[in-house]
């Protein structure tokens, strides 16, 4: 039982079901535009959500992230710049998996501006794009992933100048300290 | 045929291909998938409700008024303070934007908070904070909201 308690899905599950309840005890038409539109999404969506699923579960064990650390240890400047504008955008998995990843990378060496720009990728989300498609429309979904390769480089850059700016003003800091 | 059935036709294709190859390495994404699956559905499910809630309670016209494309800039903000509150999963930020945008959201707002959405999260902010520490951690999100503002005038522009 306590088991059931913490596990998210049962909770999800279960505050759907009793919200649909109680909408539904209020007044019953409300509670049937509600269990009518969670059904009618539900059968809409279900087979893209297996074949995304599927195409995430493939991604992870084909592309490791150890394998993307490598890549972008390799070509530092402006090629790792690119690579890291891009590449994360084919990533699946949530902002919890990837923090700690760069956090290995920002160990390794690497810029904060590249690490800004790896996240901002990130959320190109191209696994989703059935999803994302299926809702929004194409000419949205490939607008959106075009903008967040430019999202990604100015948020870089971004980031880069601003680390710049605050290391030199600790400098002066310092240096005024000393004297 | 279904959009949803070729990309199933697809991954069952894919997933053949990588059984080929390596049959060890399949069943690890097989089980991701599982894992993927069990996770993502009950949350997409509470969001169907909240889209539920919205088509029960909410007028077209509040949303219209809140999201709609005579707000312009107003409406981008909006949404994007939305997007950095909402506890939502990568994948039950689209069909909540679909839903919001079939209901007179504009593009540009359906941009500001999907981009957030992803970007952006209550939840993860602690990690980030621990990981990164403030400086970057304030800077990454503040930007990430202007630069999203930015991107969404853009996108509004481009498609409506």
């Amino acid at each position: 039982m306590s088991k059931i308690l913490k596990n998210d899905a049962f909770w999800f599950l279960f505050l759907s079901v009793l919200i649909t309840l109680i909408v539904y005890g209020f007044n019953a038409a409300k509670g049937a535009i509600v269990a009518k539109t969670v059904y009618g999404t539900f059968f809409e969506v279900l087979d893209i959500i297996v074949a995304v699923s599927i195409f995430i579960g493939l991604f992870q064990v084909w592309v490791k992230p150890q394998t993307i650390v490598k890549l972008l240890g390799k070509g530092s400047g402006l090629k790792g710049f690119v690579l890291v504008c891009t590449f994360p955008i084919l990533m699946g998995g949530s902002l919890f998996t990837v923090f700690p990843l760069l956090k290995a990378l920002k160990e390794k060496g690497a810029r904060i501006g590249a690490i800004a720009s790896f996240i901002t990728a990130w959320g190109g989300k191209a696994p989703l794009l059935p999803l994302e498609s299926k809702f929004l429309g194409w000419p949205f979904a490939l607008v959106r992933i075009g903008f967040t390769i430019l999202f990604a480089f100015i948020m870089g850059v971004l980031m880069d100048w601003l680390g710049e700016k605050t290391a030199q003003i600790k400098k002066e800091k310092s240096f005024l300290v000393e004297l | 045929m279904r959009a949803g059935h070729l990309y199933l036709l697809i991954a069952v294709i894919l997933m053949a291909l990588s059984f080929l190859k390596d049959r060890q390495k399949t069943k690890e994404a097989a089980k991701a998938t599982f894992k993927i699956f069990y996770v993502v559905m009950p949350v997409l499910i509470f969001v169907f409700v909240l889209m539920g809630l919205i088509q029960a309670y909410v007028s077209k016209e509040i949303i219209v008024s809140i999201l709609g494309q005579k707000t312009g800039i107003l409406g981008i903000l909006y949404a994007e303070i939305i997007g950095s509150i909402a506890l939502f999963l990568p994948p039950a930020v689209f069909p909540f934007g679909g839903y919001l945008h079939n209901n007179g959201a504009s593009y540009g707002s359906i941009a500001g908070f999907v981009f957030t959405a992803i970007l952006i999260g209550v939840t993860t902010l602690p990690l980030e904070l621990k990981l990164f520490g403030k400086r970057f951690t304030l800077a990454r999100n503040l930007l990430t909201f202007g630069l999203t503002f930015f991107i969404a005038i853009l996108m509004e522009g481009i498609l409506r």
